[in-house]
């Protein structure tokens, strides 16, 4: 028998076993450091010292972890929002367009009504507003999907661009009403200050970039989370997903399932744009749309494997990368942001990569000559 | 009765395909246990036994698809290595799948080639479509090799496939339970293909559990039961009734009983239902009435309608005319759970898929058709699920395994319970091939279990 060489060989698990679950997400981060470190020795910067900077900007530093969990707050939002919909195997990629509408929502509910309202109600309601603009964003593809079966990929991509323009036109397109009056300089009218909220200063004095929104999106996270393990609605969305023939056969309606988890998943990415307002913006402000949270929102889902609760932890995770990245370009030995994203895509991919390791069993064969 | 041990390259030909020894363990269960097996030349062998019995492993052990743990694949008295299908082909095995592979949009020229090493940047179409049709002629597999898979029915994909397999060259050819699609004018042409192939010298392994069919085409009968082989017959000897004992291990009651049991009122009736699918009339002016006490069966070659009134009767579609009646309550047009509500259960044709959430646990697809409050009640699903696998003893490690991993048998149970001995209470039974796809000693406790419940006063 001659050996000709060695062949990757597959075979599906039948059980997944427990320790995959943990050693695989582990493996796979490591490795996309691994290669991420590659891309920086090519580029001259000592890949361990980077790290480390990356990781003392990121999380570990005080203003560092702040920061992060500044940033992951709406990131929380948009990445329930696409767990939830991807759940039901609705690939909605609408959240960017959602989350500008619920940003628009808010800040309307925060001029318009807030002023007359104490704090404790101004900004639930701008929350509110917020997740009902993301819910209007989403209604004409829910509704296209649940009725017609129109591909809701395409249709929530193409209002993502309706729904940047229609920002960029109200601050730098027109004068109208979400327009600050008080200067020319293009930027968005202030929300009414009872909406907003103070950043956290977590028992210090100094001023961070965190808002007490964040516990709300983790609050999100784990009613979500409980909710659909033991609600009858959360049952019926799991046969769905599972079976729509099941579904069907037990008497559920599709339509309904499919447009309701569509307009809970547009309500939540617009909550994410409410929160820009209530914390760190105060108005429609433009500067979101730099960031693109509603497509790492996506990002943030498939990391969690659309878990509700570990949709946080990738949300944290994935704001650091951003928040140390975005350090380290004005650091004495500055980074180009492109590695921070050239890092970024190498965890997604690693993760992803690494499901097929927990899926199937993976080996080496030898390849022999079959001796006929 | 011979064992398979002591069978010997017989007169009828060499021996061309043999298993020594094979043993192939997934997790949980060992699939095949020390397998042998043989299979001369120009022989139809047929592997029989149980769902989940090993036959299908073997057959995929035999054509590269698995790697066995232990023991040796044999081919013209050499052993082979087979690591993937592609390497069976080399050899000259081919594996008719139960589940056809092939590509609905693709002609049936086009699909036969599917896969082949040998093809040029262009397709040579008419040359491909004259073998083709060179080999339909020759082992009498009427098809056109311009036609469209995806328009074909069952049995013409099977001949698809099979015509895909001769078509590689292959010798020996492994058939998965061939004939579990087939409508009986269906199955014939094949036992007539078959027949035509053994002619030429090629060899065919048939994995089957139906006793009646396997009797008529087999030269050879190897009985497998719980990964181990449990017998082996020639043809001649080859009795039913023994065969059925060697399956399932125990005497068994092949007859169904007819008990008397008390007639009630009428539970169920349906009457002038009409029913037009896509501007076709798929029932016209059924009347249907079933009594409480009794079984009336609907029959027919599938494609007859006894699905669209299965469906209509169970709510899940609106008739455009007439009335259906449960338990005198009028269901037409209050949709599935309408229908539920005035007492009637439904266990459709489709197992998983249908009647089943594939990759939901036994305990939530108990689930499903009980009536659920705003949150879900899990804990007496449970109990339920436990009580159930109890008596009428599924073979599971649990109630929350998913019930895609039950087997065909298994699952109808799980379904039927369900259905049966709901909560709710249901007096009016919808049932459809409930025995189809499953072996001797599951189709026993189905039927045991739907006279229990016609004994209790239902309609079914």
């Amino acid at each position: 028998m001659i050996v000709l060489g060695r062949r990757i060989q597959m075979e599906q698990r039948m059980a997944v076993p427990k320790s995959a679950v943990v050693i695989v997400p582990v493996v796979s981060v490591i490795a996309a450091l691994v290669v991420g470190g590659v891309f920086l020795a090519l580029t001259g910067h000592p890949p361990v010292r980077t790290y480390l900077d990356l990781l003392d900007n990121g999380y570990t530093s005080f203003y560092g972890i702040t920061d992060t969990l500044g940033l992951a707050t709406p990131l929380i939002c948009t990445g329930l929002a696409a767990a939830f919909a991807f759940r039901m195997n609705l690939y909605s990629i609408g959240q960017e367009g959602q989350m500008y509408l619920g940003m628009i929502g808010g800040a309307w509910a925060g001029i318009v009504l807030a002023d007359s309202l104490p704090p404790l109600i101004a900004v639930p309601s701008v929350l509110l507003f917020g997740a009902l603009a993301g819910a209007a964003w989403i209604a004409v593809p829910a509704f296209l999907r649940a009725r017609l079966g129109t591909s809701e990929i395409v249709s929530t991509l193409l209002l993502n661009y309706v729904a940047l323009n229609l920002v960029n036109y109200f601050i730098f397109g027109s004068q109208g009403f979400f327009r600050d009056p008080t200067t020319s300089f293009p930027q968005g009218r202030a929300v009414a200050d009872s909406a907003r909220l103070s950043p956290l200063s977590f028992f210090t004095e100094k001023s961070t970039n965190t808002y007490p929104t964040f516990f709300v999106a983790v609050l999100l996270a784990v009613m979500l989370f409980w909710f659909m393990r033991v609600s009858n609605y959360g049952y019926e969305t799991a046969v769905y997903a599972d079976s729509p023939n099941t579904a069907r056969y037990a008497g559920m309606s599709s339509a309904w399932l499919q447009s309701s988890v569509l307009l809970v998943s547009g309500a939540l990415a617009g909550v994410g744009g409410a929160m820009y307002v209530v914390g760190p913006a105060g108005k429609v402000d433009p500067g979101l749309l730099q960031v693109g949270l509603g497509y790492a929102g996506i990002v943030v889902a498939a990391l969690a494997r659309y878990n509700f609760l570990a949709v946080v932890l990738a949300a944290v995770l994935f704001a650091g990368l951003r928040t140390g990245g975005n350090a380290l370009q004005v650091s004495n030995d500055p980074v180009p942001i492109a590695i921070a994203v050239v890092l970024q895509g190498a965890v997604l991919l690693f993760a992803l990569g690494g499901e097929l390791f927990r899926r199937n069993k993976v080996t080496l064969v030898r390849v022999q000559k079959a001796t006929t | 009765m011979v064992t398979s041990a002591s069978m010997q390259h017989d007169e009828k030909g060499a021996l061309a395909l043999a298993a020594r020894g094979v043993t192939k363990r997934f997790p949980g269960v060992v699939a095949n246990d020390q397998v042998n097996f043989d299979l001369a030349r120009g022989e139809v062998h047929t592997l029989l036994g149980e769902n989940g019995a090993g036959k299908s492993t073997l057959a995929s052990v035999l054509c590269g698809l698995y790697r066995p743990e232990a023991g040796q694949v044999v081919r013209d008295g050499k052993e082979i290595r087979l690591n993937s299908p592609r390497d069976g082909l080399a050899h000259g095995i081919a594996m008719v799948h139960q589940h056809f592979r092939l590509v609905d949009r693709f002609t049936v020229a086009e699909n036969v080639v599917l896969g082949h090493k040998s093809l040029s940047f262009v397709l040579a179409t008419a040359e491909i479509e004259a073998k083709v049709a060179a080999i339909t002629e020759e082992f009498g597999l009427p098809l056109d090799p311009r036609a469209v898979v995806g328009e074909l029915s069952a049995g013409e994909r099977q001949r698809v496939e099979i015509v895909k397999a001769l078509y590689q060259g292959a010798e020996i050819l492994l058939l998965d339970e061939p004939t579990a699609l087939l409508a009986p004018p269906e199955v014939e042409k094949l036992f007539s293909t078959v027949r035509a192939m053994t002619h030429v010298g090629k060899s065919v392994v048939f994995v089957s559990h139906k006793l009646g069919e396997v009797v008529d085409i087999s030269d050879r009968i190897t009985v497998m039961r719980g990964g181990r082989v449990t017998g082996s017959v020639r043809r001649g000897e080859a009795d039913v009734r023994r065969l059925a004992e060697l399956m399932v291990g125990r005497e068994i009651n092949i007859v169904p009983r007819r008990a008397k049991s008390q007639v009630g009122d009428v539970l169920l009736s349906a009457s002038q239902v009409h029913l037009e699918r896509d501007g076709a009339a798929m029932l016209t002016d059924i009347n249907l009435e079933v009594r409480g006490g009794e079984i009336v069966g609907v029959a027919g070659v599938a494609g007859n309608g006894q699905r669209d009134l299965a469906e209509v009767i169970a709510g899940l579609r609106t008739p455009q005319q007439g009335n259906v009646t449960v338990c005198g309550t009028p269901t037409a047009g209050h949709g599935a759970r309408g229908a539920r509500r005035a007492g009637l259960a439904y266990v459709p044709e489709d197992r998983l898929g249908t009647g089943l959430a594939p990759s939901m646990s036994i305990r939530d697809n108990l689930l499903l058709t009980r009536e659920r409050n705003f949150l879900v009640d899990r804990k007496s699903a449970l109990h339920e699920a436990e009580t159930f696998i109890k008596q009428l003893e599924i073979k599971t490690p649990g109630p929350l395994t998913p019930t895609r991993k039950l087997s065909g048998g298994n699952a109808q149970k799980v379904l039927l319970a369900r259905e049966l001995f709901a909560v709710s209470g249901a007096r009016v039974l919808v049932v459809c091939s409930p025995t189809r796809g499953l072996d001797v000693g599951a189709v026993e406790t189905v039927h045991a279990l739907l006279d229990e419940a016609r004994d209790a006063g239902k309609a079914i």
